[in-house]
């Protein structure tokens, strides 16, 4: 077995977050596929073993069998980085970075839960889903307007990070769950931005062209 | 009260960059903003005659949109020019898709609905815009401005409060000036229940760029905040005339 092992569904954004950080870090992996849809594989006790939570990605670095999707970012970032830039170690730019993988999980979890509820038709209510994502994407719409009068590109510091790892897919996915770019163009111009960082990839809903 | 025959900003023009392109709306319709590889801005209807996808998923070639869908390629005038699983035809003139009269002045891209529509009366700028940022509010226009009405402006270029006066420049163009500075906020209506306002520093870059922006980024933020928190009622003041403040 791989050194590094992901456990993984092509259709979930916080695999795709995962997916995204080993590729940009121009790690190898393995992936195995996990039928999340319809089977639930991930909440039969075989999974249930690696992550109580029921809930993918899971990954598998030797030893060490790690859930929660910024947990797994920024442990790849500490011990698989070498340049040091995905996880900055100073007290400001960590801290921020914490931050925002501290938003991604909770303020964005309504945009996970949107797209579920869009695609997969898993419950809730789509008002107030829809309504809370909007709130957070405009959040994050009015941060990186204020970061472009600083001349900056990036959330955190003067080099992308696993914060716009942990943010991106929440907006590139938004037409999934019926919320439209057209009035985030601070997050347009980032989207295009991180489009263009060595190893991005793309994944079902998000286009091969733009 | 204006209407979709009137010319409207749509955008900031800082906002299309060149070779991209967004969706929006005026008055309910569907557009289509974008910039070609020149530089040039163009409005069209959002909607590819083809199949009817969004030509704002698209992409920009040169200076041709493609659809996202099966990749038909339109030129600036609208024509469809290219089809990529017919690539020997010659493309039917009748394949085109509805563009609308396009200006840039004052920082932001303008349209009107009406082919017809009078020139833009917009004035020219004299000493260069500086971008601050587009709010979208759930409030028809009127409301809006009358919010912005009501608003006091904090100077960037002079350290102490000077007075804060609003003018009307169109009817889809007001002024907010204080001291040395100036903002202008054009007015979209996308909808009777929905209102973008595009706030711009009248200025030099050199002058605003960086602090200057953040300064009435943070007043742009502030008219959102109050256009979406009516102030409460209070016993002290009968509720007519907060209506009437309104």
């Amino acid at each position: 077995m791989a050194a590094l092992t992901l456990y993984n569904y092509e259709l979930d954004e916080s695999c795709y977050k995962v997916r995204l950080g080993l590729s940009m870090l121009g790690l190898t992996w393995e992936t195995i596929a996990v039928d999340v849809f319809p089977g639930k594989e991930q909440t039969t006790p075989a999974f249930l073993a690696m992550n109580p939570a029921g809930r993918l990605p899971i990954l598998k670095d030797n030893h060490l069998v790690l859930s929660g999707t910024e947990a797994i970012l920024a442990h790849l970032a500490k011990t698989h980085d070498a340049s040091g830039k995905w996880l900055p170690e100073s007290g400001a730019a960590f801290a921020l970075v914490m931050q925002w993988l501290n938003f991604s999980a909770r303020d964005l979890d309504a945009t996970i839960a949107a797209r579920q509820h869009s695609l997969f038709d898993a419950p809730g209510d789509e008002t107030a889903l829809r309504a809370a994502s909007v709130k957070a994407l405009r959040v994050m719409d009015d941060h990186m307007t204020a970061r472009g009068f600083e001349g900056a590109d990036w959330f955190v510091g003067s080099d992308a990070t696993i914060a716009d790892i942990a943010l991106f897919p929440a907006f590139a996915l938004s037409r999934d769950f019926g919320i439209d770019h057209d009035e985030y163009p601070a997050l347009r111009r980032w989207a295009r931005k991180f489009r263009t960082i060595k190893g991005f990839i793309t994944m079902p809903g998000i286009p091969d062209y733009h | 009260m204006t209407t979709g025959n009137m010319w409207q900003p749509v955008s900031l023009s800082h906002s299309i960059e060149t070779a991209t392109s967004a969706g929006t709306r005026l008055c309910g319709e569907d557009l289509v903003v974008w910039r070609d590889s020149s530089g040039v801005a163009h409005v069209w209807e959002d909607r590819c005659p083809h199949r009817g996808m969004r030509l704002s998923f698209g992409f920009v070639r040169g200076d041709h949109i493609a659809c996202l869908y099966h990749g038909w390629q339109y030129d600036t005038g609208g024509q469809c020019q290219y089809i990529p699983a017919h690539p020997d035809l010659e493309v039917p003139k009748t394949i085109k898709v509805p563009v609308y009269l396009t200006e840039e002045r004052a920082g932001m891209i303008w349209t009107t609905l009406a082919a017809d529509a009078g020139p833009l009366t917009v004035p020219a700028d004299e000493t260069g815009t500086v971008p601050v940022q587009s709010l979208y509010v759930d409030c028809s226009a009127d409301a809006a401005i009358a919010v912005l009405e009501s608003m006091t402006l904090a100077p960037f270029s002079a350290g102490r409060d000077a007075e804060t006066t609003v003018s009307v420049v169109t009817p889809s163009l007001y002024s907010v000036s204080t001291g040395q500075d100036l903002l202008l906020v054009g007015i979209q209506t996308i909808t009777d229940e929905r209102t973008a306002l595009h706030v711009v520093i009248s200025g030099l870059p050199e002058v605003y760029e960086g602090g200057g922006q953040a300064h009435f980024l943070s007043w742009a933020l502030d008219l959102r905040y109050r256009i979406e928190t009516p102030p409460k009622k209070t016993f002290a003041v009968p509720a007519h005339t907060v209506a009437e403040a309104l």
